[in-house]
């Protein structure tokens, strides 16, 4: 049982991680990422790629691929996305869609199917109470309680304020003197090197595979429906909650159940409480 | 009467004709008869031209061409919901699977009739299909995309665990049907032919009726829906029902011509196929539909035996789409004709 809450919490902070980026991304620009685990995971292979090929060490090979993932958020984002910034969700959900496809097909061009283990220097466990807990598991907890008081933090800051300002309303900022481009590559910026460190701590905790984004995208849309869109911490508290949950009736119901419980929750929630979402988010016509 | 509907019959099978054969049609209708017979004429030779089509070409390509009319019709499912009402449906190929899988499974199994067993399917597909639209009938946006994502998982999840019905994760063989004794592809061609005409036929009919209207005013203007009496909710339930049916009618054939599917087949890239389909072709265009059915077969075949690059090219057209072009290859088309029609009238007022 604790055993299970524990890896539950493990896989919930993953998702939660990537919820923190779909949030960031909507709160600053307004755009719903579908992208966001493969804007992720490319980064993620190109670290596989410096410690498998020029032999790298772990700790230089994660800021690089950082400094990479962030570079690719600002081309995607200055070349796809902000041309239709003006555009409805369609245009914006369609478009991440688009650029999630693109980007799972550039990684299996390149680093094709078969799965790949990341060494990382953090491994092994101990023991709590009869309970082993890997280090694996310790790191990505911790990591998205560090990651949610710092997003907690920063959207108290100035340019945290400017990014909510900006969603808002994009021409008053603009007005007063925001620099409304460099908020929404700093968002991107930002969102991709957490999703960067999310899908690095999920694929070297499992398996590094092309396919590793996929199932992650809508569990870190349903966190952040759990929590309320435009929650920091109610995304990071609604993936905890979602990994805890779908792996207790995996264990006890049976691993099928595991999926569909994360979808009828995210549905329940969509038709029992919309308006709550709606209070946080302001609805728009489509 | 019996003329017109004649007329716009054969330039439904132009249209399946003109994917297969690679033909275009004549200009556009008019109120000159002069014009309208020729159409007629034009749309016959194509109807007879998709009949012998068959004896013309080998049985992989009629597999090909089959399978471009299939995607045309479950592409008119995506234009009610997204095009005309507005409604970001991302279930579409779940509803293609409970055709594929509820109609086989009453054909198969419980032996009933597969015209029956296709049509009790998509009934049952436009059910599902009312159930997901109660949230749509609250939710914009991409909170709509999220819960019928959400919902076509379930769906999916669903095809996995009823294990008798569907074969589980594995799959399951589906029982080729053959149309008074034809071989299997002119079967499938056949049907498919039909099944396309009627669903084109009556889609357009019904876009130019009121109910049309009003899912395209629920797109455009849904506050002022309540104001004039309409309720946009049981529109959108309607449009929801509608779509569902069409892609669960598709979704039967689409079975039979794969003959052999797995809760797998109705997942993510097909969705994603299904959204170049009408996004590259245009959304709110029923010829879209056609355009992008081509337009996905076609590229599907070229880029067959270059493994991912096929994915790559559908995720790029959507992009593309998306950014330059968001009426689709039938905006681009009209907007030239309309260009070239005016410089028709420049040069007709200069004379």
């Amino acid at each position: 049982m604790v055993q299970q809450v524990i890896a539950g919490l493990q896989a919930g902070s993953t998702y939660a991680m990537l919820a923190l980026a779909v949030v960031l991304i909507l709160k600053a620009t307004d755009v719903p990422n579908f992208a966001t685990a493969d804007m992720g995971l490319v980064p993620t292979f190109v670290l596989w790629q410096l410690m498998d090929s020029f032999g790298l060490s772990y700790w230089i090979a994660l800021p690089a691929a950082i400094i990479f993932g962030m570079g690719l958020a600002l081309v995607i984002e200055r070349i796809a996305i902000r041309p239709i910034l003006a555009e409805s969700h369609f245009a914006t959900v369609l478009m991440t869609i688009g650029i999630f496809v693109v980007l799972s097909a550039v990684i299996q061009l390149i680093w094709g199917s078969e799965p790949r283990r990341i060494e990382a220097p953090i491994s092994g466990n101990f023991q709590i109470g009869g309970n082993f807990v890997t280090y694996d598991q310790l790191a990505t907890i911790g990591l998205g309680a560090l990651l949610t008081f710092a997003l907690l933090r920063f959207f108290k800051s100035p340019w945290g304020i400017r990014m909510q300002a900006i969603a808002e309303d994009r021409v008053t900022p603009r007005l007063l003197g925001v620099r409304v481009d460099r908020v929404f590559s700093i968002s991107w910026a930002l969102a991709a090197a957490i999703s960067t460190l999310a899908m690095t701590l999920h694929t070297q905790s499992t398996v590094l595979t092309d396919t590793a984004g996929a199932p992650l995208i809508l569990k870190a849309f349903v966190a952040a429906t759990m929590g309320g869109f435009g929650s920091i911490l109610g995304a990071f508290l609604g993936g905890l909650a979602l990994g805890v949950i779908a792996n207790l009736a995996g264990f006890y119901i049976g691993t099928g159940s595991r999926a569909a419980v994360a979808m009828i929750f995210v549905v329940v929630i969509l038709m029992a409480k919309p308006e709550g979402l709606f209070s946080k988010a302001r609805p728009r016509e489509v | 009467m019996a003329v017109d509907i004649d007329a716009s019959t054969a330039s439904k099978e132009t249209g399946s004709g003109k994917k297969a054969g690679g033909l275009s049609r004549g200009s556009a209708g008019g109120p000159i008869t002069a014009v309208r017979a020729a159409q007629l004429a034009g749309g016959l030779a194509l109807l007879a031209l998709a009949i012998v089509l068959p004896n013309l070409i080998n049985p992989y390509r009629m597999f090909l061409a089959t399978l471009i009319v299939v995607f045309a019709t479950a592409g008119v499912g995506l234009v009610v919901i997204m095009g005309w009402t507005g409604q970001i449906a991302l279930a579409h190929v779940a509803f293609m699977g409970i055709g594929a899988y509820g109609t086989n499974w009453l054909f198969s199994d419980l032996g009933i009739p597969w015209l029956v067993s296709l049509i009790l399917s998509a009934f049952a597909a436009a059910v599902v299909g009312v159930l997901i639209g109660f949230p749509a009938a609250r939710l914009r946006g991409f909170y709509l995309a999220i819960a019928t994502l959400a919902f076509a998982e379930l769906i999916v999840r669903f095809f996995v665990e009823v294990d008798t019905i569907t074969g589980g994760i594995a799959g399951k063989p589906i029982e080729i049907i053959q149309l008074f004794g034809l071989a299997p592809d002119r079967s499938h061609w056949y049907i498919a032919l039909m099944m396309a005409a009627v669903v084109f036929i009556a889609t357009d009919r019904l876009g130019r009726t009121a109910f049309g209207r009003c899912l395209r005013m629920v797109r455009d203007a849904e506050i002022a829906t309540g104001s004039l009496g309409i309720s946009a909710t049981q529109y959108k339930l309607l449009a929801f029902a509608l779509s569902a049916f069409i892609a669960a009618l598709a979704g039967g054939l689409f079975g039979q011509l794969l003959t052999y599917v797995s809760p797998d087949t109705f997942h993510t890239a097909l969705l994603i196929q299904f959204l170049v389909v009408v996004f590259v072709g245009g959304i709110t265009r029923l010829s879209g539909a056609i355009i992008g059915a081509i337009f996905v077969v076609v590229s599907r075949e070229l880029f067959q035996d270059v493994g991912d690059w096929q994915r790559l090219v559908y995720g790029i057209s959507l992009v593309l789409a998306v950014r330059f072009l968001p009426g689709g290859l039938t905006s681009l088309w009209s907007t030239l004709r309309s260009a070239r029609s005016l410089r028709g009238v420049t040069q007709e007022a200069g004379a």
